[in-house]
């Protein structure tokens, strides 16, 4: 869907309505639908002053069917996943849980997804860990290790080869 | 004796190491016994970002591998206890998922019910132990410092999930360091974001964040401030200077885990709460040994 729809907008679609719905893995209860734009989600975003995330306008411009749009857009990378818009939307709506849901559309369509969150897969399907064992620093710069406080080794599966070969199929399903 | 078992997730055990150290000394002290997963991965909460299926099955998984030893689990990061909790929820309502999800456990011989209990560090030591308890354990109340509370986000919400305090008026973290013998304060900005999740895509955002809270609350005049969460400790104390070249302020406010304040009030050996590796400047509050004398 495009601009172009604008033109049949004033009534309502249900059909389009339950297709919004479905695209976005049955989020039955965040559906934008009834979102009133009063923007107590963006007044109160942890990304809005720095990254110029709106929830409001996503629930918009969901709502209104710009699910390409947004699935190809840069802002839905932004969230600080802090779940302030769904804590106070009036409606009991969940801005941050749509956003889930257009970035999952993301990965699903194959787009670039950016590189932290690459890695981070990954990593997982390599030990099962979002980041590998590091080594850091302590107040008198020298450098520290896990095994350098007497910690058990860090958890893996026995047998990751085979939790790797499930996760692969599993990044190919849909929640529902 | 509680048998418990320790689901640490991601950050903690490849570098939060204070953070699992502290937890190691201090629990079983209170009759906890942890007992290690040590076959758990991720919970899948960051993934949420890249496919909520691949999320449900992490979080199942690791529940499962506990549910197998027969005890409750405990998530000391709020990013895993939420992304546990949220799983629980979702395949509690969903049982064709839940069906789904236990057909690709099956290939490792588990299987996922749902029966267990799950805590984080703040309702564990708030509720399960209790204030009473905690202050009957303390040796050296630490008196004359004045603490705010950073709780992390995924500690408080969404509240339409079972959260360890309130979303809008969290009070337990103060609570806890009050029964050790801290002063406590709150500040406008506690309810705020430390920027953790969006560091590795949006470095200087993120700092941002957290600058700006490290430096709300040192200009409220406060001796510190006490985390709860990995991700958050991560930002207000190892990355402190970064975050204060970022906003190009000068940073220097002590920044502990709880437990960690916890242990020490408790007399417990300093170099067994991992304080080395604080980074914030804590060793400018007098009950902290400096690193050479730990040595």
């Amino acid at each position: 869907m495009s601009l172009i729809d604008l033109t049949s907008m004033a009534e309502p679609d249900e059909e389009q309505q339950e297709k919004i719905e479905e695209t976005l893995e049955g989020l039955k209860e965040d559906i934008p639908d009834l979102c009133y734009q009063c923007g107590k989600c963006t007044s109160g975003c942890e990304a809005f002053i720095l990254l110029e995330l709106e929830p409001h306008s996503i629930m918009g411009k969901s709502r209104a069917g710009f699910i390409d749009e947004l699935v190809n857009s840069d802002e839905i990378w932004t969230c600080m996943q802090c779940f302030k818009c769904q804590e106070r939307c009036p409606q009991d709506l969940s801005p941050v849980r749509v956003i889930f849901a257009l970035k999952n559309l993301a990965v699903a369509a194959g787009k670039e997804i950016p590189s932290g969150y690459q890695k981070m897969l990954q990593s997982v399907l390599g030990n099962g860990l979002i980041q590998q064992p590091k080594e850091v620093l302590n107040r008198a710069n020298e450098t520290r290790k896990r095994e350098d406080f007497d910690l058990p080794p860090v958890p893996e599966p026995e047998d990751m080869d085979k939790v790797q070969q499930i996760l692969m199929k599993a990044t190919q399903e849909k929640l529902r | 004796m509680k048998e418990l078992g320790l689901y640490l997730g991601c950050v903690i055990p490849t570098e939060q190491y204070g953070y699992e150290m502290s937890i190691r000394e201090v629990l079983p002290k209170f009759d906890m016994e942890l007992v290690d997963l040590e076959e758990s991965t991720c919970c899948g909460a960051p993934l949420r970002n890249v496919n909520m299926f691949t999320t449900m099955y992490l979080s199942a998984r690791n529940m499962a591998l506990c549910e197998k030893k027969g005890i409750d689990l405990y998530a000391p990061c709020p990013i895993c206890h939420l992304g546990l909790i949220e799983a629980k929820e979702n395949l509690e309502e969903n049982p064709e998922l839940k069906a789904k999800i236990n057909s690709k456990l099956e290939e490792e011989d588990l299987r996922y019910e749902g029966t267990i209990e799950l805590y984080h560090t703040l309702d564990l030591l708030h509720d399960e132990i209790g204030l009473d308890e905690i202050e009957d354990q303390v040796e050296e109340p630490l008196d004359d410092l004045t603490f705010a509370a950073h709780y992390g986000c995924n500690t408080i919400r969404p509240n339409d999930l079972d959260r360890p305090d309130d979303s809008e008026n969290p009070q337990k973290l103060e609570e806890l360091m009050e029964a050790i013998g801290i002063e406590t304060e709150d500040y406008p900005e506690k309810l705020d974001c430390c920027g953790g999740q969006v560091i590795s895509d949006h470095n200087e955002s993120a700092l941002t964040k957290a600058g700006e809270k490290i430096e709300a609350v040192q200009n409220q005049g406060l001796d510190g401030l006490s985390t709860i969460c990995p991700w958050g400790h991560r930002m207000l104390d190892s990355k402190q200077d970064s975050a204060a070249d970022t906003i190009g302020e000068s940073l220097d406010l002590p920044v502990m885990y709880y437990i960690q304040l916890l242990g020490i009030a408790m007399g417990i050996d300093q170099s067994r709460l991992g304080l080395e590796l604080n980074l914030s400047p804590v060793d400018k509050l007098e009950a902290i040994e400096s690193i050479e004398e730990a040595e």
